[in-house]
């Protein structure tokens, strides 16, 4: 009866180790760096999918400006989006830098390719949990919604993007039908 | 849910419709027998099935159908509305026991009480204690005949039936035990044994494959051929022998003969199982030895020996030739109709769209290259590419007439739940548009049909008061017009009334005072959310939902909806669809530096301005084309696209149904063939453009949605105006 008793109360001694050895191995989430508007910001990379030369893309009419075009990706026609304005900074002139972030979203089941405008794309880090910081309520100049977190990196803060809400397609596609309704 | 299942599910679905259809023929025209033959046959299937499969629930209860039915058929029982009514109602009722069995759900109260209803009103005209004396006396009358022919019987008054199934009969999706089990509403299964001999060592033994083989006693007033039935299913994957109550040995003899296990432990079983006494097998197994010697002999045809011996009944043999004659016919349709999943069909059709794309490259770049061969070949090649692309696009195309016929069901039983008398008539049903299209037409019309019908009919008091014919008409009419489908629904009713939308819009804010509405406009406020004038809301419609959901639907399928009403006349509702989803032929324009394509379906005619002619700047405006005023719209400013370079503007004179509008563009690039590639949930709530396509460069170029563009103008025009009239208010005070 002893036996089994000590038994039991081993196990959980036991995942705690595992959880030790895990926690010591994980090195945190790998995080995709760019540059937009002169400010880094960073994405889980578990969503992206592809970075693209930046070409010249088909505007669509009746869209608001966030809205730069469609391109072809392979045969398909995918959105791409204005990461500077969409986050109400400035936009600004393609340089040869310029790259086009595609990520591949999903609602209501459906998966979707969207690609977003960036001014350059860093590198690729691995940032460990401790090291983030929760979003300040203000002062990072774009809505706290879309951030994750702030990622620390030698002693400077990079805002971590939430690109499931910065590109959500339910709020993105509200906000083409505003524009439209407002426009007509 | 597994595959046989499945198929079952979907034959049911289409022998359920075959069923309706018949049934409302025959309520036109009640003697027609091949209406009630194929109600019949839609009914046996059913329950044949359902037995194979186990679904006790829908096989007693078609059962109970197929057997009025029967009496209809051999003119029993008179065809009148009310017969029509309740079997009707029980086709409704297999089809929710059917769904509802291959879902595996357990059928519910209400389910339970329409069944019961519905079989004591079928159960009236059965007399159900006649049939059964009249089967007993067919029955005996079958034995006193076996009996003169031979005095070599064998005593035993059960049927004999030995079973042995292929091997491979577990794999094709059959149960065995169900077949027992369905053998078991015939009569009572006295004895069984259970033959393992062909069992392999346990190493062999495959569990896929049935080893098993069945002798069964069987004690039934049913006949051979409705025993035969209950292994329809099997009946080219066993093997089988019915021997009748009293046969002759001589049959036994030939069974066990045929069987592959040991004579004598065919003959022990039988004795065991109480078929055969001991004197009767030793003399079976002596006429074999006999017959052996009688074959070398003279070999008699089986056939004939089978007539000789009456072992055949007469209706087994006018089962098999009738069975013969049905599936003669059921070839030649099947001939001439194959069933191809729609998965296969789209990636058959997306491959052509890619084809049609990589084509136009190809047709690029040779024309670039200036070879005079090379280009003759290409255009040939071209031609065939266009050719496959309608043709696979045909694949999709069905006629509307099904969709269509469907409601004559609904009109029956609406006009009926309302105490009106409503005829549906209906036009063009042949008018042939992509499925997609036509399986999502299917719910907006049953919204319209079903408001004309409440609504736009009036109670037959009110038809007399006001001189009309005391019976309603619905119109369903179908037509093909500049590159889409029409499809009206009309009515003879008592017409919209432009007074309560009025006062009804108001109430919901959907106009301002003061502001001025053609009869048009009025009516189509009908299509605005949340508006009906509806005093009451009844079950069918009222809710004021109906019409703007009928927009939206219509709408998401690149169509519109528009509505004409004259008071007292009808209302007639018209919608307007593309034939296809996929592939459309194109018209090329350049306006600034972007590309854009016009479906040429709707692109009238071209005019390429002088420089002398040249319409005024702005936005939009209107030119003089042959006398008629032509109104133009400058896609360059309204797209907010750069300024051109080239001075020279076209006019592309555009037609979408009684509307004409000009859109001046920059360059007229010419026709091609494009693949409407969908622009994904974020863009295709933008009105004014319907998708977007891969040109041959690699580009991809907006396709225009013309009509919603002009209501877009239109709008814009209006609101203009009318702001501009507020403006000049504001200044005035």
């Amino acid at each position: 009866m002893s036996e089994i008793m000590s038994a039991v109360e081993n196990v959980p001694s036991l995942t705690e180790t595992n959880e030790l050895v895990a926690k010591t191995d994980d090195t945190g989430t790998k995080y995709l760096t760019f540059k937009v508007g002169g400010e880094l910001f960073g994405a889980e990379i578990n969503n992206i999918s592809e970075i693209i030369e930046y070409s010249d893309m088909t505007r669509v009419p009746f869209t608001p400006p966030h809205i730069r075009g469609v391109s072809n990706l392979r045969g398909n026609v995918v959105p791409i989006i204005d990461l500077a304005i969409r986050l109400g900074k400035k936009p600004g002139q393609p340089t040869k830098r310029t790259c086009i972030i595609i990520v591949e979203m999903e609602d209501a089941g459906e998966k979707m390719d969207i690609g977003f405008v960036v001014d350059e794309v860093d590198e690729v880090l691995d940032i460990h949990e401790d090291d983030i910081e929760p979003a300040p309520q203000f002062g990072a100049d774009i809505d706290s919604a879309y951030i994750n977190g702030m990622g620390k990196l030698n002693g400077k803060f990079v805002i971590l993007l939430l690109l499931e809400q910065v590109l959500s397609i339910s709020e993105l596609s509200q906000l083409i039908s505003d524009y439209d309704l407002l426009q007509s | 849910m597994s595959s046989p299942e499945e198929t079952f599910l979907l034959e049911c679905g289409e022998l359920l419709t075959s069923m309706e259809d018949a049934l409302l023929q025959m309520e036109s025209s009640p003697a027609d027998s091949d209406s009630i033959n194929s109600i019949f046959r839609a009914a046996h299937t059913i329950k044949g099935t359902g037995g194979v499969f186990g679904f006790d629930d829908v096989e007693s209860f078609t059962h109970v159908v197929e057997n009025v039915l029967d009496k209809v058929r051999d003119n029993e029982i008179d065809v009148d509305s009310q017969l029509i009514a309740i079997l009707l109602s029980c086709r409704d009722h297999i089809e929710i026991l059917v769904n509802k069995a291959v879902a595996g759900e357990d059928i519910n109260d209400d389910d339970k009480d329409i069944d019961t209803d519905l079989r004591s009103g079928l159960n009236k005209y059965l007399d159900v204690p006649e049939a059964v004396e009249n089967n007993l006396e067919v029955a005996e009358e079958k034995h006193t005949v076996e009996f003169e022919s031979s005095g070599s019987m064998v005593i035993s008054d059960n049927w004999h039936i030995s079973l042995r199934f292929d091997k491979d009969v577990l794999q094709n999706g059959m149960d065995p035990l169900s077949f027992m089990r369905y053998l078991k509403n015939l009569g009572e299964i006295v004895h069984v044994t259970t033959l393992y001999d062909d069992f392999p060592k346990l190493e062999d033994f495959d569990p896929e494959l049935c080893y098993l083989g069945f002798e069964i006693d069987f004690s039934s007033e049913a006949d051979k051929e409705q025993i035969e039935q209950v292994f329809e299913f099997v009946r080219d994957m066993c093997v089988l022998h019915i021997l009748p109550p009293r046969a002759h040995i001589a049959h036994y003899s030939e069974v066990i003969q045929s069987l592959p296990e040991d004579d004598m432990r065919i003959g022990e079983i039988l004795i065991a199982s109480g078929v055969l006494t001991k004197r009767e097998l030793d003399e079976a197994l002596n006429k074999q030895e006999k017959s052996f010697q009688a074959e070398n002999e003279n070999v008699t045809p089986i056939g004939e020996v089978l007539v000789e011996e009456k072992v055949v009944h007469e209706e087994v043999v006018n089962a098999a030739l009738n069975k013969q004659n049905t599936n003669k016919i059921i070839k030649s349709t099947e001939q001439t109709v194959l069933r191809v999943d729609a998965d296969k069909l789209d990636s058959l059709i997306n491959l052509v769209g890619e084809l049609v794309i990589s084509g136009a490259t190809t047709n690029m770049l040779v024309n670039k290259s200036g070879d005079e061969q090379l280009i003759e070949s290409m255009s040939s090649m071209s031609r065939l590419v266009e050719e496959i692309r309608d043709n696979a696009l045909n694949l999709r195309m069905v006629q509307i007439g099904e969709t269509f016929n469907r409601f004559k069901r609904v009109v029956r039983d609406v006009s009926k739940e309302l105490g009106k008398d409503i005829k549906l008539n209906i036009n063009g049903a042949d008018a042939e548009l992509d499925k997609t299209v036509v399986e999502k037409i299917g719910d907006p019309l049953m919204h319209l049909i079903r408001n004309s019908m409440d609504h736009g009919i009036e109670s037959s008091a009110d038809r007399v008061a006001s001189g009309k014919d005391i019976q309603g008409n619905v119109w369903l009419n179908a037509y093909h017009d500049s590159g889409s489908i029409v499809i009206e629904v009309a009515d003879d009713g008592r017409g919209l009334n432009r007074d309560k939308i009025l006062t009804k819009a108001h109430e919901k804010g959907l106009i301002s005072d003061g502001q001025v509405l053609t009869d048009h406009e009025v009516y189509r406020l009908i299509f605005e959310a949340g508006f009906s004038t509806a005093e009451t809301v009844t079950n069918l419609s009222g809710r004021g939902v109906g019409m703007d959901v009928v927009r939206r639907n219509i709408e998401a399928l690149r169509g519109s909806v528009d509505v004409d009403s004259k008071e007292n006349e009808g209302t007639t509702i018209s919608i307007r669809l593309p034939l296809t989803l996929a592939i459309i032929d194109g018209f090329l324009v350049r306006v600034g530096d972007s590309s854009y394509v016009i479906p040429l379906d709707m692109v009238n005619e071209c005019i390429e301005l002088e420089e002398g002619e040249q319409a005024e700047p702005g936005m939009h405006g209107y030119i003089n084309l042959r006398d008629e005023v032509l109104p133009y719209l400058r896609l360059r400013n309204y797209f907010d696209e750069p300024a051109s370079t080239t001075g020279l503007e076209s006019i592309v004179v555009v037609k979408y149904g009684t509307n004409t509008a000009g859109f001046v563009v920059d360059e007229l690039l010419g026709e091609l063939q494009t693949v409407i590639k969908p622009m994904g949930k974020i863009l295709q709530n933008v009105k004014g453009i319907s998708g977007a396509t891969i040109l041959g460069s690699g580009n991809v170029a907006i396709i225009l949605d013309v009509p919603n563009l002009i209501v877009r103008a239109t709008q814009a025009e209006t609101s203009h105006v009318i702001n501009k009239a507020s403006d000049e208010n504001v200044l005035l005070h």
